[in-house]
């Protein structure tokens, strides 16, 4: 349905996104992984047409949207990253107002805007000025206008930054029946990698720019086949502990938090003897040393040497 | 499609009522503090002309006239006997009191009476008077001889002038004067056997442009703070237009309007009219209120609605080249320049604080180059009593600064204006 080829952003200085090359095939949910500034938000600018790339070409249905949008965007339906609503009116009067300039009028306007508030549970509160809700009311609202049209194709933009758990796993909930019921093809942006393993069937990974990975979940986490990775936990991790992981040439890639490290090392190394002695060296009172399932953030600290979030 | 999104910035302007008193509370504050402060000193009202003039006859127009006819009915063709005998314009002193002193504007301020000449004395005595006219005996008859037989010894009206009231007394004697040409020019029809009744016409516009001078009324210091303070504040308006659509485009909302396939052109198009259409409600609210509040009233409220349409129109113009160039810029200082500033520097050229243009012509042309300037110079106009040729100037200029601003922001409107 939609093709990126060679997509290319370049503003003064930074190249935004290089090279990208992506496709999405209908009724599919696409997951756009990566960290604040990875590029994500300027490659779904691009794919919208909202901002011309600096070189590379979007298809849709097999034509170019440089010149001749007005077919995509009559089926997008855009989530952005920002809360995009006007705070001094209501819920209501913003669905009025956007479904306005979509063209709907009339009793179907009323009939998409009461589907739409019972779809987001906002019914209740269709009379309140958005100013007035909660973060995740704000998000849910900013999905609910892009749903509006009826679009075929919903782009979300990080729909689920700064909000409480209970609207986040609502709004998941809402994507994943909006494409199962009305097969809606999706590309869900996010930096939280629960999010993506949990929603979408294949998953691009961007890091400054470029593409590190792409496939289904399984295909990228076999990237990991020859590593394995290790999570260490103690209650008083010290940095004599960390200054010799770093040293020991066995651990490949690590990631560092308050009470847990995370390692990575080749599959056929023996590294379980010496973390124990490096401990015991570093008088860490050591709480549980385990060999996990590998995620996304580990093939992302693979590939990266970084982890997802900072 | 452009009225949902006017009907949109009239709904956020609703629900922000600081905004909202700040762009009409401002002017209104601004008149009331101007107009109580300098309600004491430069007060309102023009000196309002109230004059009294008297009237004293020693014989009775008819029976001079009546004798005229027997002395000379054989001397003269029976025409002109009859035309004498029904003619208006041989009734000297009933002209003087029907169409001149009792011509509705000239009774608007001047208290015309008819006195007995037994009164003289008193009225002589009485100061309120501004001028005593004294028709003396035999004038009628002296009048129609001199001009019917082309004799020279024409008489002439005795008028006292109060010492007292010598800008009434002026302008009873310019009345005096202008009635005297009048008959003087009967006088030359007459003699040269033309039928005076053609002077009907003439009189009635002669003494129309009479009126109109007397209409030009000064404009008081109210009226002026007024309008300067509407005028400027106006322009307030088309800054929180411009913000509006720039906070449009930061919060992203503008991405969501381009996805909708909403050309830029209606979008434009949009915030030029709620600016124009705004800018118009404002000036009828500040200038509604200076009406009931300050009695600044609009004689001639057709005109007064054309110059705030124009104007509205320049304002609209303002607010769509404040949203293109922050467009343009992605940033905001332009419109806080403006409506800090720039707006300022408008009101001082326009005249908004004090009447610059009196100081020099280079000034006064340069106020009438900025749209407040010459809203301001067309409303001083209309109150000043002008008609629409006056002001045809101001409202072209009004009009086509408008649209010159309008065709400007469109042309260097960003074609994607979208945000990532
Ligand atoms: N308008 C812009 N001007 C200059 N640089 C920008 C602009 N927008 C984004 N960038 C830069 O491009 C990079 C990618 O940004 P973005 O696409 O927002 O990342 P993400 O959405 O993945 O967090 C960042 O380094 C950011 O600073
Ligand atoms: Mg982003």
């Amino acid at each position: 349905m939609l093709e990126l080829i060679n997509l290319s952003k370049k503003f003064k200085q930074v190249h935004a996104v290089e090279n990208l090359n992506m496709f999405i095939e209908k009724g599919e949910i696409i997951g756009l992984l990566g960290p604040n500034g990875a590029g994500k938000s300027t490659a779904i600018t691009m794919l919208s047409s909202l901002v011309e790339p600096s070189s590379g070409d979007v298809k849709f249905n097999g034509k170019s949207i440089l010149k001749n949008p007005a077919q995509l965007r009559n089926i997008v339906g855009m989530v952005p990253q920002d809360i995009a609503l006007y705070s001094d009116l209501t819920a209501e009067e913003n669905l009025q107002f956007f479904g306005r300039i979509y063209k709907i009028k009339g009793v179907e306007l009323k009939r998409k805007i009461d589907e739409v508030l019972k779809l987001i549970g906002l019914t209740d509160r269709r009379k309140d000025v958005v100013k007035k809700y909660s973060g995740g009311m704000k998000r849910r609202l900013n999905i609910g206008v892009a749903l509006l049209h009826e679009p075929e194709f919903l782009i979300m933009d990080e729909p689920t930054v700064g909000i409480d758990p209970q609207s986040r796993n609502y709004i998941l909930e809402t994507v994943k029946r909006l494409n199962r019921e009305k097969q809606i093809t999706i590309l869900y942006t996010s930096h939280y990698m629960e999010e993506v393993e949990f929603l979408c069937d294949r998953i691009y990974i961007m890091d400054q720019g470029n593409l590190i990975a792409s496939g289904t979940k399984d295909e990228i986490k076999s990237i990991l086949s020859a590593e394995k990775v290790i999570s260490i936990k103690a209650d008083n991790m010290n940095d004599a502990f960390i200054g010799s992981l770093k040293e020991n040439p066995l651990v490949n890639r690590m990631v560092v938090s308050e009470k847990e490290v995370t390692i990575m090392a080749g599959k056929e190394v023996n590294i379980f003897s010496p973390l124990i002695k490096m401990a015991e060296d570093s008088q860490l009172d050591l709480h549980s040393l385990d060999i996990k399932t590998p995620t996304l953030e580990d093939v992302f600290l693979h590939l990266t040497g970084r982890a997802l979030r900072d | 499609m452009i009225w949902q999104f006017i009907k949109k910035q009239g709904l956020l302007l609703w629900r922000n009522p600081m905004q909202l008193l700040l762009v009409v509370g401002l002017p209104i504050v601004l008149i009331t503090i101007l107009g109580t402060a300098l309600g004491g000193t430069m007060n309102g009202e023009p000196p309002k002309i109230n004059l009294k003039v008297a009237l004293i006859e020693h014989e009775d127009e008819e029976k001079q006239i009546n004798r005229f006819i027997e002395d000379f009915s054989d001397e003269l063709p029976p025409e002109m006997i009859e035309s004498i005998q029904k003619g208006e314009e041989f009734r000297f002193i009933q002209t003087l009191k029907d169409t001149v002193f009792g011509h509705e504007d000239i009774k608007a301020f001047i208290d015309f009476q008819e006195m007995d000449l037994k009164d003289k004395d008193q009225i002589l005595n009485d100061s309120t008077y501004t001028s005593v006219i004294e028709v003396p005996e035999h004038f009628t008859y002296e009048m129609l001889e001199g001009i019917l037989t082309n004799q020279n010894n024409q008489p002439a009206l005795l008028v006292l002038n109060n010492e007292g009231s010598q800008v009434g007394a002026k302008i009873v004697n310019d009345i005096l004067v202008q009635y005297q040409d009048k008959i003087g020019l009967t006088n030359f029809l007459a003699a040269n056997h033309l039928d005076p009744s053609i002077l009907q016409s003439t009189e009635e516009m002669r003494f129309s442009e009479t009126v109109s001078i007397n209409q030009s009324q000064p404009v008081t210091s109210k009226e002026y703070y007024t309008v300067g303070m509407a005028v400027m504040n106006v322009l307030f308006v088309a800054s929180t237009i411009g913000t509006f659509a720039f906070i449009e485009r930061k919060i992203f909302v503008f991405n969501r309007i381009i996805l909708a396939n909403v050309t830029r052109w209606i979008y434009f198009s949009a915030v030029c009219l709620s600016g124009t259409l705004f800018s118009f409600f404002h000036l009828l609210i500040v200038f509604g209120f200076a009406w009931v509040f300050f009695d600044v009233s609009w004689a001639n409220i057709p005109l007064f609605i054309l110059v705030s349409s124009a104007f509205a129109i320049s304002v609209g113009g303002i607010a769509a080249l404040l949203t293109a160039i922050s467009y343009r810029f992605k940033s905001e200082v332009v419109t806080s320049f403006f409506s800090s500033i720039l707006v300022t520097i408008m009101a001082v050229l326009g005249g908004s604080f004090f009447p610059l243009g009196d100081s020099s012509v280079l000034l006064q042309t340069l106020g009438n180059f900025t749209p407040n300037g010459a809203g301001m110079s067309a409303y001083l106009a209309v109150l000043r009593g002008d008609e629409l040729e006056a002001i045809s100037g101001h409202l072209i200029f009004l009009v086509c600064f408008g649209f010159a601003a309008i065709a400007a922001a469109a042309v260097s409107f960003p074609k994607r204006g979208a945000n990532i």
